[in-house]
């Protein structure tokens, strides 16, 4: 037994270095120390233990920017040996949870201990954002600079959206300040208020008042105004309209520091998934118009949308089974942004070298993580893929605590067959 | 007297619900009509029919009503019992449902009573749809939300078809509150689906969005949407449903968008007024139009109900005794 390994025969993927074809990868510890196209790994080391990868991926491990956890506070939604374990099974090896948890992360002292206890489980790395604001409340700023001592990658929002500008400006300024992005979700809560879905002719044949997606673009606007004054990085959140789209297109055309991501629903469902109200396709923000939904896809094809992230939020059945209007929004996730991002592979709408780089190499660059690439010297974080494998979408399956998803009963392909973190095997069941 | 309606038989629906007028086949409506016509000639005296108070002997109903109502509900439950059926009046407010019992707790409930038709009214839409996936009842959706309220289509449409002999190629105006209506949506696919010339009439910031895809004509002019029109149906402003501060005072709707005896010249000339109920009288309605018996149906309308609950509920039954 030596703590070496030479994955071979791999079809190697690393949008960082261009690589998309057959390979060989070593590892000695937990890096990464070769790398090779072809079979000839001839001046690799003899005493490696040999994996034979028969054709599979062998990429960077994903990286999952906007993770809801329900630990602490709501440990019978998620708990973090359960989140850990639900991330491995969906081919993560990185995840960043969002502040929006009870209490509320929002001192350096909470980040200390997700830290601490999240190190004294097995699996993936867990990463903490810092709300933006005390409590998620719209109002006063948070300790962001001692967050940021303590770890944050981020200063996040959850699903608290900034109403006043003079807040949010100043949460910007401070946190660009600390070189740290800012991650925010874009609504206007005044249109939103009591709106259960996308506003349209959806949401008037259903009798449901609805949300217009203005409301995501109006704050969005500002946001890009205010990121152009303060120089910050921002980080637009689970996009979900052709708005939104075209207004971070049009700032990144203009020099703004702006990243953004979006989240498989939002582009592979739209509004009428509601059509039975079926709770599980209530999420924040709703689900949106087709012509939305191809908005998206061409953003995520042209670079204006940088990651996809499995805004995963834990949800239980008690939550669900309401009338629409009561229900919770929100649905599991962790475990579906592979399969979800492959089928865009499959469609023909991402190659998989851009499909890594959204699930992977971007959200780690976004975060200054050191992750999302296959560089001898990185950190030995990798996931082997069967792309060809199908397998059928079942909740109940699910690793995470939290098993609703509006994919339930969907087909799917490609499975995560190994995953290795700082070059140690994750355990996983089949 | 019409002797082809006095042996039309017993509605046949395709569904085991009745949940809304959407997803319902046109000779479906037009049994339910036809037989809602026999009642009404029944229970108005006009056509003499003993045998009624025996078609839903060992039917238990059961009203389900967590929103406030009494026309509606008093309505199923006097055509319940003109059809020898049990009923079983259950109201739950908002609060005793928050006090922790879910909607699927209280529906697994009831269900263990085996009740045979359930009529359920919600303030969200959808409801009767999630209930009637957790019952072996048969659903009738007495008002969800905005959403449906397909028993008020019905009893409206059979009014209209007693009073005007058909309904195809009559001009509809639907005017008031369009947003918040579940009338409206409604009476939109049950007169549109019988060949009415259906218009919305309403201030803009109270019709719902996108309701142009609807293929119905708007309009934000009272007057120019009741020109000509043979039914004017005035909708409540639904106050308890709406957002506030969508219209400057109930004083400036009134002036706009409430029907007077002036207004109602524009439309045809034996127009007449409906209203589903209750009215705010000098807020969407005159009082002396109203209450104008020659041109008003709007008791007429509260009798029909009867008749057309009457109809539904012997459909149901007659489904749910074949699927068993």
């Amino acid at each position: 037994m030596t703590n070496k390994l030479l994955f071979t025969n791999a079809h190697l993927i690393c949008p960082e270095q261009g690589l998309d074809g057959n390979g060989w990868l070593a590892t000695e510890g937990d890096k990464i120390t070769a790398i090779g196209k072809g079979d000839n790994f001839s001046g690799a080391d003899k005493n490696a233990d040999l994996i034979d990868c028969k054709g599979d991926i062998l990429a960077p491990g994903l990286v999952d920017m906007r993770v809801k956890s329900g630990d602490p506070g709501a440990e019978h939604l998620e708990t973090l040996s359960s989140l850990k374990e639900a991330a491995a099974h969906g081919g993560i090896t990185s995840f960043a949870i969002l502040p929006s948890t009870e209490p509320v992360i929002d001192t350096a002292a909470m980040i200390d201990s997700l830290h601490l206890r999240a190190s004294r489980i097995d699996g993936p790395s867990l990463y903490c954002y810092g709300a933006i604001t005390k409590e998620l409340e719209d109002d006063q700023m948070a300790e962001l600079g001692m967050m940021a001592g303590a770890g944050a990658r981020a200063f996040a929002s959850g699903s608290l959206s900034v109403q006043n500008a003079q807040t949010m400006r100043r949460i910007m300024t401070y946190a660009s300040m600390l070189d740290l992005p800012v991650i925010h979700h874009c609504e206007d809560k005044s249109l939103t208020e009591d709106g259960d879905m996308n506003e349209g002719e959806t949401s008037t044949r259903l009798g449901m008042l609805g949300q217009p997606a203005a409301a995501e673009t109006i704050i969005l606007q500002r946001d890009i105004e205010l990121a152009k004054l303060t120089g910050v990085h921002y980080h637009a959140a689970h996009i979900s309209t052709a708005g939104a789209v075209a207004a971070i297109r049009k700032a990144k055309t203009e020099g703004v520091r702006i990243t953004a991501d979006t989240a498989p629903p939002y582009f592979m469902l739209n509004e009428l998934a509601v059509s039975s109200y079926d709770a599980a396709c209530k999420l924040n923000p709703p689900l949106r118009t087709e012509a939305d939904r191809l908005a998206l896809l061409e953003g995520l094809q042209d670079g204006t949308i940088d990651a996809i992230a499995s805004d995963h939020v834990p949800v239980n059945p008690d939550m669900k089974m309401q009338p629409f209007t009561q229900a919770s929004t929100g649905a599991s996730g962790i475990e579906l942004l592979l399969c979800m991002t492959l089928r865009l592979v499959r469609t023909g709408t991402l190659s998989l070298s851009r499909a890594f780089a959204l699930i992977s190499r971007n959200p780690a660059q976004i975060l200054k993580l050191e992750a999302g690439t296959l560089k001898p010297g990185m950190p030995a974080n990798l996931v082997r893929i069967n792309p060809n494998m199908s397998w059928i979408i079942e909740g109940r399956a699910f690793k995470s605590l939290s098993r609703i998803t509006p994919f339930e009963g969907q087909p799917a392909e490609g499975k995560v067959t190994g995953l290795w973190i700082g070059g140690a095997p994750v355990a996983r069941d089949k | 007297m019409n002797s082809t309606l006095a042996h039309a038989p017993a509605a046949q629906l395709s569904g085991r619900h009745l949940l809304g007028i959407e997803g319902l086949a046109v000779p479906e409506i037009q049994s339910l009509l036809s037989r809602s016509s026999y009642f009404a000639d029944v229970i108005t005296g006009k056509t003499k029919d003993d045998g009624i108070a025996d078609i839903l002997r060992g039917i238990s109903v059961v009203n389900l009503f967590f929103e406030n109502s009494t026309r509606t509900r008093v309505s199923f439950e006097v055509a319940a019992k003109h059809l020898g059926a049990s009923v079983l009046n259950l109201s739950v407010s908002g609060s005793s449902v928050k006090k922790g019992e879910t909607l699927i707790d209280t529906a697994v409930t009831l269900n263990a009573m085996h009740p045979d038709i359930l009529v359920v009214r919600h303030r969200h839409a959808g409801t009767p749809l999630l209930l009637s996936k957790h019952v072996d009842a048969s659903v009738i959706n007495a008002g969800d939300g905005r959403h449906e309220h397909p028993t008020q289509a019905l009893l409206d449409a059979l009014t209209i078809q007693r009073k005007c002999g058909q309904i195809a190629g009559l001009k509809i105006a639907i005017c008031g509150d369009v947003a918040n209506s579940r009338v409206a949506r409604s009476n939109l696919y049950l007169l549109g689906a019988l060949g009415a010339d259906v218009h919305f009439v309403a201030p803009s910031t109270l019709l719902p969005a996108c309701i142009e895809q609807f293929g119905v004509p708007v309009h934000t002019d009272l007057e120019a949407g009741i020109e000509g029109a043979d039914i004017v149906m005035m909708l409540r402003l639904q106050t308890e449903r709406m957002q506030g501060r969508e219209i400057p005072s109930q004083h400036e709707y009134f002036n706009l968008f409430g029907l007077n005896a002036d207004k109602l010249m524009r439309a045809a000339p034996n127009a007449l007024v409906m209203h589903p109920g209750p009215m705010n009288r000098g807020v969407e309605i005159d009082s002396v139009i109203a209450d104008d018996a020659e041109k008003s149906l709007i008791y007429t309308q509260v009798e029909m109900g009867v008749a057309a609950r009457m109809a539904c509920l012997e459909g149901l039954a007659l489904k749910k005794s074949e699927a068993a």
